[in-house]
């Protein structure tokens, strides 16, 4: 032993680049964020997106609003994909949603878990995901389901996610380092109205025509 | 002295599937519930309408909010035992984003009920939903049955007007 400390660089692939990443696959389809840390990296590194639907303290409930999503715009070919970035312990928390999805399967959703193994946003307590293999547990409920572990393999995933119907399940590990972000303090009714606004107009312009209605319902 | 008959439960069945119809849903979302097996069955069978179970009232939540926002015609239904299942979900999206969507919620618990316990949560919904801020209606027997239908649609309308989650109680056994 020299006394010296010894740094442990971590080498994994980190949340803010697969974001980045995952932003970058769908500039231009709706993207459903996971809850806390997640949302405030997305907006640190991706910036504000119309097409983000920031869902700010519903754990357990991220993958559930984007399968309503992917299955109310199934046949709207102004939507090509729905996808939504999870993390293990939101998943964790709405897990049946794998067994609804299976049932229901809607073509067009994308499920990325980005899985730290741990509750980062609150202090890093440990989750269930280190003994729980997501991919092997999506594709019993019937998706298709990936490892994507590296930078190019979630980039070659997001590709075949574009071109191949799914539903597609991805896990990707990633590491825990989280810079420093501030809180999203926005009402939350602007942040659904402004995602409603955009999936508006994102599907009247597929359309050709102009609406000023904010939802649909 | 027959207080409910199986008649009355069938009406009103009937009639809350009328009112359900008049809504004209894309999609209804269901948890079992005995005293509504007919309309769920119904809806099952219904052409035009996709009728499936979820295994949560949580994730029936969020599944109808995501529905809802991407412009369809859905409700859920489910029983008033599952109320305390699905109110932090409630809180913190639909009432919190202002997304409107209507709950049938079937009673359970009162005069005529099998279940020795299941009173524990039924009879303290109203009391939870208040809590929770959580508008409600009631249908039961005190209700004319030519009002059930006519609320059904003006109960869904009135969550789309205030942008709120909005909860129809309907009691098919009657009180």
């Amino acid at each position: 032993m020299s006394g010296q400390v010894k740094m442990e660089v971590d080498k994994r692939l980190q949340r803010p680049d697969a974001l980045r990443i995952i932003n970058d696959a769908f500039p231009d389809q709706p993207i459903v964020v996971t809850l806390g840390g997640t949302v405030r990296e997305m907006i640190a590194t991706c910036g504000r997106r119309p097409n983000h639907l920031y869902i700010l303290d519903s754990m357990g409930l991220v993958v559930p609003i984007a399968l309503g999503l992917a299955l109310g715009f199934d046949n709207d070919p102004s939507v090509e994909r729905v996808v939504v970035v999870e993390g293990d312990g939101s998943l964790l928390m709405g897990f049946s949603v794998l067994s609804t999805i299976g049932l229901m399967r809607p073509k067009k959703l994308i499920v990325i878990v980005l899985d730290n193994g741990v509750y980062l946003t609150t202090g890093g307590q440990p989750s269930a995901s280190g003994s729980t293999d997501f991919v092997a547990a999506a594709r019993a409920c019937g998706m298709a389901a990936q490892m994507a572990e590296t930078r190019e393999a979630l980039e070659v995933s997001l590709v075949g996610g574009r071109t191949c119907d799914g539903p597609l399940l991805i896990r990707v590990p990633v590491g825990t380092v989280s810079p420093s972000t501030n809180f999203l303090l926005e009402d939350p009714v602007v942040l659904g109205e402004d995602f409603c606004r955009w999936l508006n107009s994102h599907r009247a312009g597929s359309a050709g025509i102009v609406s000023n209605k904010s939802t649909g319902v | 002295m027959a207080i409910v008959s199986n008649e009355d439960t069938d009406e009103r069945s009937q009639a809350l599937i009328a009112g359900i119809e008049a809504i004209r849903p894309t999609y209804v979302l269901e948890l079992p519930s005995s005293n509504l097996k007919a309309v769920i069955q119904h809806f099952l069978e219904a052409p035009g309408v996709t009728t499936f179970p979820v295994p949560r009232e949580e994730e029936g939540v969020g599944i109808l909010a995501g529905l809802v926002l991407a412009g369809q015609r859905a409700i859920m239904i489910i029983q008033d035992n599952g109320i305390g299942n699905m109110l932090t979900a409630i809180a913190t999206f639909p009432q919190a984003y202002h997304i409107p969507m209507l709950i049938v919620v079937s009673r359970r618990g009162g005069l005529g009920d099998y279940n020795s316990m299941i009173h524990n949560i039924s009879e303290h919904v109203e009391k939870l939903l208040e809590a929770a801020n959580l508008r409600y209606f009631q249908l039961d027997g005190r209700s004319p049955i030519k009002l059930w239908a006519p609320t059904v649609v003006r109960a869904y309308e009135f969550a789309k007007i205030t942008h709120r989650p909005i909860v129809l109680l309907v009691n098919l056994m009657g009180g």
